[in-house]
């Protein structure tokens, strides 16, 4: 009950009795409580009107990483005598130091400013505005007012830099780039031999079959190299992701993922994203630092989701990824998914797999000592050994990454390419 | 400044009520003030806001009961003095709360209390002046808006009592 319906209450009460009883003195006692409630109405603020503005420190960052707030709250209406003003703030993000929350006096023309200090796990924030409440002096009228001060803070996933990931798709785009082509051309891997013909440089002539075949002279030909549509799907589905205990590997996953579309987008590839989860989110693919930051953005919104339709991989949507592409398939996997991606292989799409170990992932957690425990992960470890041998005989390439280990090392280890000069060394 | 003031007035109230009760020879409600009194302080400590308007509520149909039985009025207009400001000083306390350590609460505490002095002193001052000023006739006119400015408040208090 508010306090000014209470008091108006007690003191009609009062008066009511006193006039039905003809009693002077009921009224005399409500007189106090009519002084109050007078001079609480008499004293209301007359209008209400407060404008706020935001400021961010900082608009992407890492997550656990300090971000400033700094909100001004200016009063256009008249004196506000008692000013509760709270910054809602978005779910997830959390106060590290200074206050969200003040209560002031503001002063018709006034302006007021605070800063706090923010930070939160891996998302994307929308700060709406301030909640604020406006008090008369003695708080009888209470209003509410909702005061807009928009901001938005991407905590982005960790970016390792992962460099020379070597994919082949069968199929590349017309821009040069890093990935062999499979077509004559000029580059750096040696191709073939074809006869020379006018406008070949001079340095292309392989000297050793011209002598043996003296009717024309020979030409090495160099593997073209060009850029490649590459399609990224993040599987986000609960039940490959999510373990007892609230403990969790997507974040893994993404890590992967924003990883591997950062090397890919800075070898000049054409890279989208296709987050499978609750629903499809598709990032259309495209080149460069700007596909960078849609890829990231995606990212930092990525969560995991249950879906009875898409609770198989069976249901990646093809069509969005060009034929014989290369498609980067970042799940924990399940035994389940085998098929799907052996299908995905056979219609001529390069498949490469990252796959944080969810075995040891759930183990680190588990009571070591114990011995149910450790046979369960014998043969957990066992059946996924048999799933990714089964994918890599099928020609797709698998990263099995035990997450305790960097993840560009693990990278670097299974997908780089050797340099020209060490190769030609022979290692 | 505004907890000692809230104590003040929690005991100022009650004990005035018991004063009251006791003169009028009713010395058995007295202890039940006190017990009122601690309720109430110990109901402020552990932030059981809705209390103090349950305190007030009583505190102001003891009042009444004692006007009703014609116990001295002036002990039981200080005591409903003393419950209203308890009562405003205890949601004054608990909008405190709500501010941050660097915020300035203390030239608001100081604005709050000399407010809610003045409108105890004017609403003891206006009461007592009652007390001795008594009108025996009444002219027509002035009775009928003296009508009027009640039917007026009772509509008002219905509206706001249909909100709810």
């Amino acid at each position: 009950m508010s306090r000014s319906l209470l008091l108006s209450i007690l003191t009609y009460s009062l008066l009511l009795t006193g006039i039905m009883m003809v009693h002077g003195e009921f009224i005399t006692l409500a007189l106090p409580l009519v002084a109050y409630l007078l001079i609480g109405y008499l004293q209301a603020s007359e209008n209400t009107r407060l404008e706020a503005t935001r400021h961010l420190s900082l608009e992407r960052a890492a997550p656990g990483q300090d971000v400033d707030v700094t909100v001004t709250v200016t009063n256009l209406g008249s004196s506000l005598e008692e000013l509760l003003l709270e910054d809602m703030l978005p779910a997830g993000l959390t106060v590290r130091s200074g206050q969200s929350r003040h209560l002031l006096r503001l002063a018709s023309g006034g302006s007021y400013t605070f800063a706090y200090t923010v930070a939160g796990p891996r998302g994307a924030y929308a700060f709406e505005g301030l909640e604020t409440q406006v008090n008369d002096h003695l708080a009888l009228i209470r209003s509410k007012v909702r005061v807009e001060a928009k901001g938005r803070l991407f905590i982005l996933p960790p970016l390792t830099r992962v460099r020379n990931v070597v994919i082949r798709p069968r199929r590349t785009r017309v821009y040069a780039g890093t990935i062999p082509a499979r077509a004559g051309g000029s580059g750096t891997e040696f191709f073939g031999v074809r006869e020379y013909q006018p406008g070949d440089p001079p340095h292309s002539i392989n000297w050793r079959a011209s002598a043996r075949y003296s009717e024309a002279l020979y030409a090495n030909e160099y593997q073209q190299e060009r850029v490649a549509d590459v399609g990224i799907v993040l599987d986000g589905r609960v039940k490959v992701n999510e373990f007892a205990h609230g403990h969790s590997i997507f974040e893994y996953s993404v890590q992967a993922a924003a990883s591997i579309a950062d090397a890919l987008l800075n070898q000049g590839n054409r890279v989208g994203l296709l987050l499978y989860a609750t629903y499809l989110g598709w990032t259309f693919p495209g080149y460069g630092k700007l596909q960078r930051e849609r890829i990231l953005h995606a990212l930092a919104n990525a969560k995991t989701g249950e879906s009875q339709v898409f609770s198989d991989i069976e249901y990646i949507p093809t069509q969005l990824f060009p034929p014989e592409s290369q498609i980067v398939f970042v799940s924990p996997l399940m035994e389940d998914d085998l098929r799907p991606l052996i299908r995905l292989r056979a219609q001529g799409y390069d498949v490469l797999v990252v796959s944080p170990d969810p075995v040891k992932f759930e183990l680190s957690y588990l009571p070591a000592s114990s011995h149910d425990v450790e046979l369960a992960g014998r043969v957990l470890r066992m059946e996924r050994l048999v799933l990714l041998q089964r994918l890599q005989r099928a020609n797709i390439h698998v990263i099995d990454w035990d997450v305790k280990e960097p993840f560009d090392l693990v990278v670097r280890r299974r997908l780089s390419r050797t340099p020209v000069w060490l190769r030609r060394l022979g290692r | 400044m505004t907890l000692i003031a809230l104590i003040l007035s929690i005991i100022f109230g009650t004990a005035s009520l018991a004063m009251g009760y006791r003169q009028a020879g009713v010395s058995d409600y007295s202890i039940w003030f006190l017990l009122l009194a601690v309720l109430w302080l110990v109901a402020h400590f552990r932030k059981y806001d809705w209390f103090s308007s349950v305190a007030l509520l009583i505190i102001v149909v003891a009042a009444a009961y004692g006007v009703w039985r014609e116990f001295p009025t002036v002990w039981m207009l200080l005591g409903a003095v003393g419950g209203l400001l308890g009562w405003d000083l205890s949601d004054f306390a608990r909008r405190l709360s709500y501010a941050a350590p660097m915020d300035d609460t203390r030239e608001m505490e100081r604005r709050h209390l000399e407010r809610v002095g003045i409108v105890a002193a004017l609403g003891v001052g206006l009461a007592l002046l009652s007390l001795y000023i008594h009108i025996n006739r009444l002219a027509f006119e002035v009775a009928v808006g003296l009508l009027l400015l009640a039917v007026l408040g009772l509509t008002r208090l219905v509206i706001g009592l249909r909100k709810y």
